[in-house]
């Protein structure tokens, strides 16, 4: 029972002191005990029972108990809108032009909102300079915004922090001589060039460092090497007809302008009829990218080796007088030659300014400087190669002359070399601010760490590839209270005032929009997302080179790159981003080592694959005194003595959500990504350390050793050959032989057993022809009978990208299960996108293989084996032709997933849905349930997206129009090749893919009429090289 | 009738051997199988019902465990959507066949030596239903909508999917494991009356007379018990076929390489009975010896099932060999691969097991002295078991873990849980099976007395003018 103490009597500070006796004055401890009653505890209680005292205080509490139970959640006003906002209709999602910088371009970009939360983002088609397609990155923005890890308050050396103590911090800055710099990942938006301006002219002498996690921009330097100024170039691969690539991912999804290349690039290999023309493209590179999968002619060689390539090649054109060509070089000269101006000679990211400046040369010596490569006068002056200026404020740094040092969005204290020793130069810096998304390793070491605002959480404007100006607005208040955008930090460094991030923006838009009615052209402006007319000028100035190239390395060679999936780091908090197959190698929630078989055989590595899983040799790697651990991954197509590997590994995000710990029965904690602290933290190593002070990306003279360790690692895809002959999966053919037969893809249908007769599988005895379902008046009479969804894959335009895998995700609510279960075979993705290893006449794996890709949604059959062995009959066929997953009516047997032959069914084997963190919750999209534990699920063709256009349809009592209906993979797909559509209707976009003459339908052998088509690939090789290229 | 234990029985030469020997008379079969029911039972028993409760304990903790957790608790995964938990369904049900292979149709046949073993090979198919129909129950993802499997009229019009093959398993099992019931209870029905009669307490009285309906012993009684079971066996017949025929429908139907194999039916049927008899013969052995009746189990019985081993042990090796034929004759490459990989692919040490398991064991089999010997017979049945579970092993992971698309193709780990439910599931079965020894007797006591040679209606006629010869 609950005993309250008597009320002391005993004033102890007013001087006058009244005492019972002398041990009541003395505080004689034992009185003191007994005196705190008059009579001894329970003296003074009922007999029995509770005393009144006891009782009313029972009663209290049992009331309060009761209140308590009724009110578990706290408090929260919702508020109906009296005022309903314009245009908001709850359930009908808005669509607002934004923008995102990617690598210090804007990327155009759509993103669709449900009642003010962004759910999906697409590129913004009407861009003068976009697609309206999106990549990887763009997808998985949407995440990061969401990320449960993003850092959530103001720090200040790593305790929470008051706002306004930063903002006095600020305005005690502006007095007094402050030497302040700046060190801010590169981004193109006019405000921040205005802000930056101001900041120089309030801190004379500022410095400004644009940081790159990658090292220097090669392709800037060289054609500043070549041009003498600053200039950036735009390919036009469309009209390209011979591509060469010298080391360069230009497809990548990390390239920087990676979806409008592959845009174009596709564009010029798409074949509709047999004469159509189709653009060549020979790569050499080190490892096998995405651009290295689409070449015609690969070739492998090392990073260090491809500038003797770029130098045979110049010497062949007659621009310069170098090594002599060899048969490859001169055929490629040869072909480049006859192309009259048509073509195009790019270098890559790892290769040094030099190859890029000879590039310039070549393009210009071959003509097409103005035709298909366009030179932009970004109207910046010429440019301090990162390599020097970021070692030079380092020394600045470190001799004390920096006072204030402002990190916008980048994470030096994780990516730059660790010849530069940053953390340490940090210390001498007294008043450091990072602003980013995480609490980082960068965040960790400054005194001030201001948490930043997401772009869809911030206004802002930037530049796409062509200087097209272009607007950045929020969708959403900022999630946090805390954060901060960019451009409002740095104004309030510049001028001590906080200023709105709108009202800058608005600032630098008020002279671009000298019209009489601002408002109105700003309006216009949001509304589209970019002002019309705006790019930067082209110009043509004749280029020199007076560079000497660099003779190849010896030794060992390390080539850096950044990684397809996660880049530089910056998206390695990202589930999605994760949990994204490599596109070449398939793995996930990791970094390796990659090498050639050959090489692995010379070094004696090892990566065996025993039950599902690779356990690999796990290696030191020494350079430039540093030494890290990797686990190898040995590549068919790598080129010899040389290993690749990507950064953006090995990070270490602190987070303040606890990890999730439950009783030994429930595995609730195992199975959640997110139980275990941030997602980023302790996948791969970090292998940015290992560059030397200039951060260049190929090190030569690497050593590796091995550590007799094995690391785990998870694919979501064998190694495996494919007989193409055997299984005719992926077809294939030769210009020639598509120009001979433009229908060499039924070639490759299996023939009856015992004639060579092919057979049209349409024409296959059907029991029950009669009263298939597909007849049934039930169908017939249904209104969606008149459309019928189907969809073309062209295998010559997919790059194997992974776009359309997170476009899907972002859009499907499909859930990320981490690496473990990924090992156990129960990833999520409805799509995939398959990797072959294609060898031709019976080579060696080892030797050079060719690599197939092929996206592998569900192929929807009209004669689907999954449905008729479903005891419950939880996956029917809808009278629009699409195999429908009934998720409440599964129970789960798994009979559908065995029986399929394509095995696209996914399965959720725990309850991931349950455990997705709150702001996860807030990316589903609404119109997608979330899966229970315990149903089956797959690829649905968008059936939301197709309900969502026929409700608009019907609502606007008009038909549904034209290819009005975008499926998410294919709306993402930078090559255009996913076609999606009514087949019923022939002038539709897919009626007429389907009708190209490399159509194919996989499997069909098997009667299962698939509604998915494959256009076969066509390679366009140079009869001079032999197919062996 | 005590005097007949003494009477010595001389057969003519030629003549089969007796069913029952050591010249058992018609009370000493009664006491002999009673008996076991009545005294307390020997330490043996106690000592297997300890270790078996412990592993049923097992399965319902792992099974509580699966139930909060999910499917992801075992090793399936997207390519093996089915793992151990099938493999461990085909193969209970698959010993499930025994019992009413030999009680209908060796009845049928007029096989009298099957009056020594149905009893408990009954007992044994019904305790085996009972482990394979908990294996579909759990393996599906949401158990507590299992029930819409079933036809049940709801508000909602939704019927169950006819088409699929895993709905004629719920049929086909269902009605198979409620025929076995009643077709063992019917043949009960005169032993209960004798334990009934034999009762020295009331409680035991009541029980067994309960379940005895009343049975005297009269002669209408008689006629309508031996019309009963001429009747069940007929219906029971044709299940024998069919159970099985469509559990082997869940493969043969889909069109994975490797399942989509039309020889699926009569194989497993043979599968079926082969490892059913192994296991009969497993417990059998067993329990002659524990209990003492070697005399109405006899060395005779268990050679006449070693011969029924050996000859579905041919049938199945048989089957494999004309898969593997097929497969090649077919031309077709997925087909020709799926057996390929069987025997070369990662899963080769399965199918070797399964090869040397059931086609190799069993042939040792033609040689009488070996099909004679209890050790070699215990051992070779164990091993036939293990065969056989490989075998649904090898169908039903091999063939899923590498189909048509080489890139969707993975590998198969089971999980300490799989691996404990199984084990487990022998808990459940030796559990029931022991109890059912304790309680109910082991043998049909009555038909047993009826292949005694005094059962005859001439037997007294005979051997009285045989006497008049002396």
């Amino acid at each position: 029972m609950i005993s309250l103490p008597i009320v002391d009597g005993n004033p102890s500070d007013s001087g006058v002191k009244v005492w019972r006796s002398l041990p009541h004055l003395e505080q004689d401890p034992q009185l003191i005990e007994t005196a705190s009653e008059e009579f001894f505890p329970g003296a003074s209680d009922a007999p029995s029972g509770s005393n009144r005292r006891q009782f009313m205080q029972l009663l209290g509490a049992s009331m309060a108990m009761a209140g308590l139970a009724a009110c578990r959640r706290p408090v929260e006003h919702i508020m109906p809108f009296a005022d309903r906002p314009e245009e908001t209709i709850p359930g009908i999602p808005l669509q607002y032009a934004t923008a995102m910088n990617f690598r210090g371009t804007a990327r155009p970009l759509v993103v669709k909102s449900y009642d003010g939360r962004p759910v999906k983002v697409e590129g913004n088609g009407q861009h003068p300079n976009a697609s309206g397609a999106s990549g990887v990155f763009e997808q998985a923005s949407l995440l990061q915004l969401y990320d449960p890890d993003r850092s959530k308050s103001t720090l200040r050396t790593g305790t929470p922090a008051n706002w306004e103590d930063f903002l006095s911090l600020c305005q005690r800055l502006q007095t007094g001589i402050r030497r302040v710099a700046v060190l801010a990942a590169p981004d193109n938006s006019p405000t921040r060039a205005r802000l930056r301006t101001q900041l120089e002219n309030q801190f004379p002498g500022a410095l400004w460092v644009d940081y790159r996690s990658e090292g220097d921009d090669a392709e800037s330097m060289g054609l500043q090497m070549a041009y003498g100024q600053a200039l950036q170039a735009a390919y036009d691969f469309e009209n390209a007809d011979v591509i060469v690539s010298l080391d360069a991912d230009f497809l990548g999804p990390h390239a920087k302008n990676g979806g409008l290349d592959t845009y174009s690039f596709a564009r010029g290999r798409k074949l509709n009829g047999a004469q159509d023309r189709m653009s060549r493209l020979y790569v050499a590179e080190s490892t096998y990218t995405v651009t290295g999968i689409m070449a015609d002619h690969r070739r492998r060689m090392r990073s260090d080796a491809v500038s003797q390539l770029a130098s045979q090649l110049a010497t062949a054109l007659g621009v310069y007088t170098g090594a002599t060509p060899d048969s490859f070089a001169s055929a490629i000269a040869r072909d480049l030659q006859r192309t009259n101006g048509n073509c195009i000679v790019v270098a890559g990211e790892s290769q040094p300014a030099e190859v890029h400046a000879l590039c310039a040369l070549m393009n210009y010596a071959l003509g097409v400087v103005g035709t298909t490569v366009t030179l932009l006068d970004t109207g910046t002056p010429v440019q301090v190669a990162q390599s020097q200026s970021l070692p030079a404020l380092v020394e600045e740094m470190r001799a004390g002359r920096v006072d204030v040092l402002l990190m916008l969005g980048v994470n030096p204290v994780y990516d730059a070399p660790h010849a530069l020793d940053f953390q340490g130069a940090l210390e001498r810096v007294s008043d450091t601010i990072h602003v980013g998304l995480h609490v980082d390793e960068t965040a960790r070491e400054s005194t001030w760490h201001i948490p930043s605002a997401h772009y869809l959480e911030s206004w802002g404007d930037g530049r796409s590839q062509d200087g097209t100006l272009t607007a950045v607005q929020p969708l959403i208040a900022p999630l946090y209270e805390e954060a901060r955008s960019e451009i409002e930090i740095l104004a309030l460094l510049g001028s001590g005032q906080f200023q709105r991030g709108y009202d800058l923006v608005r600032e630098t838009w008020m002279p671009v929009l000298p019209g009489e009615d601002f408002e109105t052209d700003w309006r216009r402006v949001l509304h589209d997302g970019y002002l019309e007319g705006t790019s930067y000028p082209s110009v043509a100035p004749v280029p020199s080179f007076g560079g000497q190239l660099q003779g190849p390395g010896t030794g060992l060679e390390l080539v850096l790159r950044l990684d397809p999936t996660v880049l530089d780091g910056s998206f390695a908090n990202n589930a999605w981003c994760q949990e994204l197959p490599d596109p070449v190698t398939k793995i996930v929630w990791d970094n390796v080592l990659v090498v050639s078989p050959k090489t692995a055989e010379d070094l004696e590595l090892s990566c065996e694959y025993s039950k599902g899983r690779y356990y690999s040799d796990v290696v030191t790697l020494a350079a430039n005194d540093q030494v890290i651990e990797l686990p190898v991954w040995i590549l068919p197509g790598h080129a010899d003595d040389t290993v690749s590997v990507t950064l953006g590994y090995g990070r270490n995000i602190s987070t303040t959500r606890s990890e999730r710990d439950t009783p030994f029965w429930d595995k609730d904690d195992e199975t959640d990504v997110y139980a275990r602290g941030t997602l980023a933290t302790g996948v791969g190593t970090n292998v940015s350390l290992l560059r030397d002070l200039l951060a260049r990306p190929v090190i030569s003279g690497v050593e590796l050793t091995k550590t007799g360790r094995k690391w785990t690692i998870v694919t979501t895809q064998d190694h495996g050959i494919l007989d193409t002959e055997a299984r005719p999966i992926v077809r294939m053919a030769t210009l020639d032989e598509y120009r001979e037969d433009p229908a060499f893809a039924l070639q490759g249908e299996v023939p009856t057993p015992g004639s060579d007769v092919k057979t049209d599988f349409q024409d296959y005895p059907e029991l029950w022809k009669d009263s298939h379902p597909s007849k049934a008046s039930a169908f017939r009479d249904s209104d969606y009978w008149q459309n019928q969804w189907g969809m073309v894959i062209d295998l010559n335009s997919c790059t194997g990208c992974n776009a359309c895998i997170i476009a899907c995700q972002a859009e499907n609510n499909i859930q990320v299960v981490g690496k473990k279960e990924v090992g156990n075979g129960r990833e999520l993705h409805w799509l995939r996108v398959d990797r072959y290893f294609v060898t031709e006449g019976g080579e060696e794996l080892d030797a050079d293989p060719k690599i197939a890709v092929q996206p592998m949604p569900c192929q929807h059959c009209e004669n689907a084996p999954c449905e008729s062995v479903c005891p419950v009959a939880a996956t029917v066929h809808s009278p629009d032709g699409t195999n429908q997953m009934i998720y409440n009516r599964c129970i789960g047997t798994r009979y559908c997933a065995n029986n399929c032959p394509y095995k696209v069914r996914r399965y959720n084997f725990y309850n991931w849905s349950k455990t997705i963190p709150g702001t996860v919750q807030m990316a589903q999209n609404p119109n997608v349930s979330i899966r229970f534990r315990g149903v089956m699920e797959k690829c649905s063709f968008c059936i939301q997206r197709i309900r969502g256009a026929q409700k608009r349809a019907g609502l606007e009592k008009r038909a549904l129009q034209r290819d009005e209906v975008s499926s998410a993979c294919q709306q993402a797909c930078p090559a255009e090749a996913i076609t999606f559509g009514d087949l019923n209707d022939d002038q539709s976009q897919v009626s007429q893919a389907m009708s190209n003459a490399r159509s194919y339908k996989l499997l069909a052998e098997l009667n299962i009429k698939p509604r998915v088509s494959y256009l076969a690939r066509v390679h366009n090789p140079n009869n001079a090289l032999g197919s062996a290229g | 009738m005590a005097s007949s234990t003494n009477k010595t029985v001389t057969l003519p030469a030629g003549a089969d051997p007796p069913l029952v020997t050591g010249n058992l008379g018609f009370h000493d079969i009664t006491q002999l199988v009673s008996y076991h029911t009545e005294k307390r039972p020997p330490s043996a028993w106690y000592m297997a019902i300890a270790v078996s409760s412990t592993l049923l304990c097992v399965l319902l903790i792992m099974i509580a465990y699966l139930v909060w957790n999910g499917i992801g608790v075992w090793g399936n995964n997207n390519p093996v959507g089915w793992g151990w938990p099938i493999v461990n369904f085909v193969f209970w049900v698959g010993i499930g066949h025994a019992g009413t292979l030999i009680s209908a149709i060796l009845f049928l046949f007029r096989q009298r030596w099957r009056t020594a073993i149905n009893r408990s090979a009954e007992a044994m198919t019904l305790f085996a239903v009972i482990c394979a129909l908990l294996f579909p129950t759990i393996h599906v993802g949401r158990i507590w909508v299992i029930y819409w499997t079933l036809p049940i009229p709801n508000q909602m019009e939704m019927w169950p999917q006819f088409k699929s093959p895993l709905l004629w398993d719920v049929f086909a099992v269902s009605v198979y494991f409620i025929v076995s019931l009643v077709f063992w209870y019917v043949g009960l029905v005169p032993d209960l009356a004798t334990l009934r009669d034999r009762a020295r307490n009331a409680l035991r009285r009541r029980v067994t007379g309960f379940f005895a309906l009343g049975w005297t012993g009269a002669n209408r009684h008689w006629r309508n018990y031996e019309k009963t079971y001429l009747l069940l066996a007929a219906l029971a017949t044709p299940l024998v076929l069919s159970v099985h025929s469509v559990v082997s429908f869940d493969f043969a139907v889909s069109i994975i390489p490797g399942w989509h194999t039309t020889i699926f039916p009569p194989y497993f049927v043979a599968g079926a009975i082969f490892s059913g008899f192994a296991m009969v013969m497993t417990l059998m052995i067993l329990a002659r010896k524990i209990y003492g009746i070697q005399n109405i189990i006899t060395m005779d019985h268990l050679e006449k099932m070693a011969i029924i081993i050996l000859l579905t042990g041919s049938m199945v090796g048989f089957a494999y060999i004309t898969e593997f034929f097929i497969a090649w004759y077919s031309q077709v490459e997925y087909e020709q691969y799926a057996f390929l990989n069987r025997a070369t692919g990662p899963y080769a040490w399965a199918y070797w097991t399964m090869m040397s398991c059931n086609l190799l064991f069993p042939q040792f089999f033609w040689i009488k002295r070996l099909r004679r010997s209890i050790p070699f017979l215990f051992i070779t049945s164990i091993i036939v078991n293990i065969g056989m579970w490989f075998e649904r092993f090898v169908i039903t992971v091999i063939s899923l873990h590498r189909d048509f698309l080489p890139s969707s193709w993975d590998y198969f780990n089971p999980t300490i849980v799989d691996v404990l439910t199984f084990a487990g599931s022998f808990g459940l079965f030796m559990t029931l099976f022991l109890i059912f020894l304790r309680y109910l007797p082991m043998v049909a006591i009555a038909e047993v007395k009826m292949v005694l040679p005094e059962s005859d209606p001439h037997y007294y006629h005979k051997h009285d003018s045989e006497g008049e010869e002396h």
